[in-house]
């Protein structure tokens, strides 16, 4: 599990080698009536080949336009991107033309969605929505698409897959409809699944078995696993590597041991503090005070300035660079910018050390 | 609750009066025929039949719209009489003679056609008419109004602005003017013209539905899958979309009916070689005041039998498809 980890993290941190997806600087923006939302401005990260990572925010943050962007799927107008690169497998996805990229979708990238209920149209069955996606990505018959469904199907635990690919998506559980989103993003053996809160919507005993089928399926297929979620505790459990977003940002990213166990961005500390847990009974709960800010009035400098319990008076000035701390975690914060190393000396020493 | 030695007792005799009315209501239950029904789920359509059999003036209007439909199909051949030879009657009468035995609708002043012989022979190529051309403005208004709906934006402004300029034109006055240019009186210019100029409602409807469909998470998913945008639309989206294409498609159908027996009526519409319902009314104008009413009622009485049928039939069907309808 350690080596594991520590694998993850170098390739992480040098963002070469074996490298799936590489995310540049990415900025996708909305064109609105009162004016432009920078959803995802500045956001890099990357997933090395079968590597799992997970992006953490609160609603709003822009983890899910980050992963709408990478499959394209931000209709534009009234999206915009303005700027960055998302590199998959040497390519750039924002420099295919359509063609190219609805054969990556599917393909090559799958996403596994946060509705079970309604990410399945319901006037199709399930085996024509499966066969559908593996006719169009392999070379088979209709006969053979069917045949691999129904593999896809057992693969994902469903019994008696061979009668579910003639029912209709209303007679299926919100858990079984899962997993056929499941299995209909394993099906065309992809190198990166994408999954965007995937057990949001579902019961808290299903969303384990979910989870772990999505680990399992994801060791078992070689495949990354991307995993937008607020849920801290699904990210414990199921990725090796975390990236923080506040206000379309990565704040912190590293790997799930150090960011959950030595958080060094406040905002972070401050989400970990947020949960309940045995040792806090009888205490009150700590909360991040404030509010998200407002896409259109962004405070200036650091984001998460307002709310911040150590923010400093130039806080407010620039924006913190993301500092790397050790090959492991990298924070964007003041506090951990060598010039201001005096800073962290005045708070007990929480935030870890900077060396 | 007396009962002493627990529930193994409660049989027929031991049972108190809760429990026999409880036993009552469930055997009641599993009696009634819809029982095993409901123990499957039901399909969308399945429903749909479901609330249109208990509608009853669809039904009604399903029955008339149904026999004029075996009347116009079935009745030209089994008439005794021919459209296209000249009737010999036994007594010549310039005015018609009312209805008789041998001639139940009676006969047309001058040549002494079977009236009823001419109103089946019409009735079926009103509604022939009424159909395909319903049928064209359908497939025509689905793919403008598919396409204007689902990518929306600068497509959606030209085409949608393109169907409101069509709409500022008086359909009848392109009617009349295409139908001169298209070679006047052959039904088939009458059916493409109703067709080419009906889709504009259609177009409307669909695109409204659509801008709905579009935005829910299937979409998503299937464009995450790799599908194509005009599959989406015709194979994902339309099966969706069509309950309300059907009733737009079937009152349609009434519409082009009247307004074929309108133009033909005035002249500009098929020629009296093939009869409608509109042109048979259009010959009995003239001798109307010598007391001829039978040449001009039934097929005017067809005509109303057919549009009254559809619109009831249309009626139900919005009820019966609308999703939010109980049972």
């Amino acid at each position: 599990m350690t080596t594991d980890v520590q694998d993850g993290t170098q390739a992480l941190r040098a963002g070469v080698g074996d490298v799936l997806l590489d995310v540049r600087d990415l900025r996708t923006h909305f064109k609105v009536m009162d004016g432009l939302v920078k959803a995802v401005d500045g956001v890099s990260f990357s997933v090395r080949k079968g590597g799992r990572l997970a992006l953490v925010g609160e609603s709003g943050c822009g983890k899910s336009v980050t992963a709408l962007s990478i499959m394209r799927l931000i209709e534009t107008p009234p999206g915009i991107f303005a700027g960055g690169e998302i590199m998959f497998n040497g390519r750039d996805l924002l420099r295919l033309s359509d063609a190219e990229i609805r054969k990556v979708r599917g393909g090559q990238i799958a996403m596994i969605f946060q509705e079970p209920m309604t990410s399945l149209n319901p006037v199709l069955t399930v085996g024509a929505q499966l066969t559908e996606a593996i006719l169009l990505h392999q070379e088979t018959d209709k006969k053979g698409a069917r045949r691999i469904a129904q593999k896809a199907l057992e693969d994902v635990g469903v019994a008696d897959a061979r009668r579910r690919l003639d029912q209709y998506p209303h007679e299926l559980s919100g858990g079984m409809r899962q997993r056929v989103m499941i299995a209909m993003a394993l099906s065309c053996n992809p190198a990166l699944i994408i999954a965007d809160e995937p057990t949001t919507a579902l019961d808290v005993t299903i969303q384990r078995q979910i989870l772990e089928l999505i680990k399992d399926i994801q060791t078992r297929t070689g495949a990354a696993l991307l995993l937008i979620t607020h849920d801290l505790g699904v990210v414990a459990e199921t990725v090796d590597d975390v990236a923080v977003m506040y206000a379309g940002r990565v704040v912190e990213t590293g790997s799930v041991d150090e960011v959950l166990l030595r958080p060094r961005h406040p905002y972070t500390r401050g989400l970990l503090e947020s949960i309940p847990s045995q040792g806090k009974r009888g205490k009150r709960l700590s909360v991040i005070k404030g509010m998200v800010p407002n896409p259109f009035r962004m405070p200036p400098g650091c984001k998460f300035q307002p709310r911040c319990p150590y923010q400093w008076d130039d806080c407010g000035t620039g924006e913190p660079a993301l500092i790397s701390l050790d090959e492991s975690i990298s924070s964007r914060c003041f506090l951990h910018d060598p010039r201001f190393r005096d800073r962290l000396a005045a708070y007990d020493s929480p935030m870890g050390d900077p060396a | 609750m007396g009962e002493q030695n627990g529930a193994p007792a409660a049989s027929a005799a031991g049972e108190s009066g809760e429990d026999a009315y409880i036993r009552a209501e469930v055997e009641e239950l599993e009696a009634s025929p819809d029982y095993d029904v409901a123990l499957e789920s039901l399909g969308q359509w399945e429903l749909a039949w479901r609330r249109f059999r208990k509608h009853r003036m669809a039904i009604v209007g399903s029955a008339l719209f149904l026999t004029m439909v075996i009347a116009g199909v079935v009745g030209p051949f089994i008439m005794p009489f021919d459209l296209y030879k000249i009737p010999y009657p036994d007594i010549i009468d310039s005015f018609g003679r009312g209805p008789m035995l041998t001639h139940p609708f009676g006969e047309t002043a001058r040549l002494q056609w079977d009236v009823l012989m001419l109103v089946v022979n019409g009735t079926r190529l009103s509604l022939l008419i009424g159909v395909l051309a319903s049928l064209i403005a359908t497939i025509i208004g689905t793919i403008v109004g598919g396409i204007s709906g689902y990518f929306g934006g600068w497509l959606d402004t030209i085409l949608m602005r393109i169907v409101d300029s069509l709409l500022t034109l008086p359909l009848l006055f392109i009617v009349l003017v295409f139908t001169k240019f298209l070679g006047s009186g052959n039904w088939l210019s009458v059916t493409i013209i109703f067709g080419l100029f009906g889709w504009l409602g259609i177009a409307r409807l669909v695109r409204a539905v659509l801008l709905s469909l579009r935005e829910e998470d299937y979409v998503d998913a299937a464009r995450a899958a790799g599908v194509g945008n005009l599959r989406i639309i015709f194979r994902h989206l339309m099966p969706n979309a069509l309950s309300p294409i059907i009733v737009a498609t079937t009152l349609s159908v009434a519409g082009v009916i009247i307004g074929e027996a309108f133009v033909s009526f005035l002249g500009f519409g098929v020629g009296p070689e093939t009869p409608t319902l509109g042109n048979i009314l259009s010959g009995s104008q003239d001798t109307i005041i010598n007391g001829n009413w039978w040449w001009a009622f039934f097929p005017g009485a067809a005509i109303v039998v057919i549009v009254l049928g559809i619109n009831f039939m249309g009626d139900g069907l919005r009820d019966a498809l609308d999703p939010r309808a109980k049972i």
